[in-house]
């Protein structure tokens, strides 16, 4: 077998789909072929990075409802129903909603640079957390003990994520898992609020476009709040260490576990 | 009347959503054209309810029908046709300068640094069949789901998955920041 043959099987051979002779020639060539030893984990990597780290895009619930509507028996199912002129009143307010949509890429376009690189900060908060909530094994370490949860990060990343925080009855701690944070690995810690999943991103701190305006103190940290796609966020830093809280709880929640985890 | 086993249908129909629309934002490039690609494809899959096979794969035939409705609806609607495509991409071989151990490893550290929306840039620059068969790899579709899914060979989704992740790799090892 040589490296073109190994390069055709690696996708197969690294999904355990190839038959076990030709498996155990390509890990024996594998093991002796410098080259393809190094496009094996650049294979890898490329499917670990599609896997954690591709925008998702899920189905707005407005969409949700209607298709609900539609579907005969479906749970709220309903004859479709002839759509309605909007009522007379609605009419102003639609067209200052429309005014405003319209404003809102210029309103983008006139953000600083710095205010921009904070809106993708935002923007990757909110996409880390949807595909740890996608994704099959959300939680690497399922379990309510701090104790069991930082310890299980020594050697996979090369920081410390400390948290000063074990989780309550308000906010149950999950477990965690080895996420990213914009183009770096990060610690995800994953709380629960009632039927509510809240992901804590920690991550180095260094690099990153911090925002410098529009904070508010809170605890012994100051802290930036924003929201994308339904989403809040809040954004902070100690020492070397930044710190992300996104969910879809309400941002008063969120703020009260962000003042438990810097108290 | 629609017919009594689209009922049967409907809530692992509806539990397709987030996937289904998720395809089609990458198909169409925006939230508007996804959404009503995503109402046409469960249009047509109630209208056409009865042709479903119980027991086989459910996902994998919304997944065609939300496909075949972009083709023949949206692509050509919006005079978008995809330039080349796949089968237009030369065969991707090993010289010496593909496996050289140097340029793997710039690639790989490169890849590391990736950010999510330049993965999202790189899909969209990519043929539809290939973004295509990228997406449904990455939604667990197994290699015979994706064959249903796209309308052509076993054979040929894995030649074209493997295409694709070399078009995509070369995009994102090339991308300036």
């Amino acid at each position: 077998m040589d490296c073109h043959d190994v390069r055709d099987h690696l996708l197969d051979f690294q999904r355990g789909q190839l038959g076990g002779d030709v498996a155990t020639e390509v890990r024996r060539h594998i093991d002796g072929c410098v080259e393809c030893a190094q496009a094996d984990l650049v294979e890898r990597e490329l499917t670990l990075l599609l896997e954690r780290r591709t925008p998702q895009y899920p189905a707005p619930i407005g969409l949700k409802r209607r298709l609900m509507a539609r579907w005969p028996s479906a749970p709220g199912a309903g004859a479709p129903t002839a759509r309605r002129p909007w009522p007379r009143v609605l009419v102003p307010a639609a067209l200052a909603a429309a005014v405003l949509l319209l404003l809102v890429p210029v309103t983008f376009q006139l953000l600083s640079p710095h205010s921009q690189a904070t809106a993708v900060m935002v923007s990757e908060a909110v996409n880390d957390h949807v595909r740890l909530l996608q994704s099959q094994h959300p939680l690497e370490v399922e379990s309510s003990g701090i104790h069991q949860v930082i310890p299980w990060f020594t050697g996979k990343l090369d920081f410390a994520p400390g948290i000063r925080f074990a989780g309550d009855d308000e906010f149950p701690l999950r477990g965690g898992a080895v996420g990213y944070f914009v183009d770096r690995k990060a610690a995800a810690f994953v709380f629960g609020r009632r039927l509510h999943t809240i992901s804590l991103f920690v991550f180095k701190a260094e690099g990153l476009s911090w925002p410098t305006s529009g904070l508010e103190h809170l605890g012994r940290e100051e802290i930036y709040q924003s929201s994308a796609r339904g989403f809040n966020v809040l954004l902070w830093r100690e020492g070397e260490l930044g710190y992300v809280l996104v969910s879809d709880v309400n941002a008063q929640d969120l703020k009260l576990l962000a003042a438990k985890l810097s108290p | 009347m629609p017919d009594p086993a689209v009922g049967d249908l409907g809530p692992e129909a509806l539990a397709y959503a987030d996937a289904l629309h998720n395809l089609a934002r990458y198909l169409t490039g925006n939230d508007t054209d996804a959404e009503d690609l995503v109402q046409e494809t469960y249009s047509r899959a109630l209208g056409s309810a009865g042709q479903f096979t119980p027991g086989t794969n459910l996902k994998a035939w919304l997944f065609r029908i939300l496909r075949n409705t972009f083709i023949s609806q949206y692509r050509r609607q919006r005079g978008n046709p995809t330039v080349g495509g796949l089968d237009t991409v030369a065969p991707i071989g090993y010289g010496p300068a593909d496996v050289g151990r140097a340029k793997d490893e710039v690639e790989l550290d490169r890849l590391r640094k990736v950010m999510a929306e330049e993965i999202e840039r790189a899909l969209m620059m990519l043929a539809e069949d290939a973004r295509t068969v990228i997406l449904l790899d990455l939604e667990g579709l197994t290699e015979v789901e994706v064959a249903h899914v796209l309308g052509c060979a076993v054979g040929t989704v894995k030649s074209r998955l493997f295409r694709a992740r070399a078009a995509l790799r070369a995009l994102l090892k090339d991308w300036k920041r």
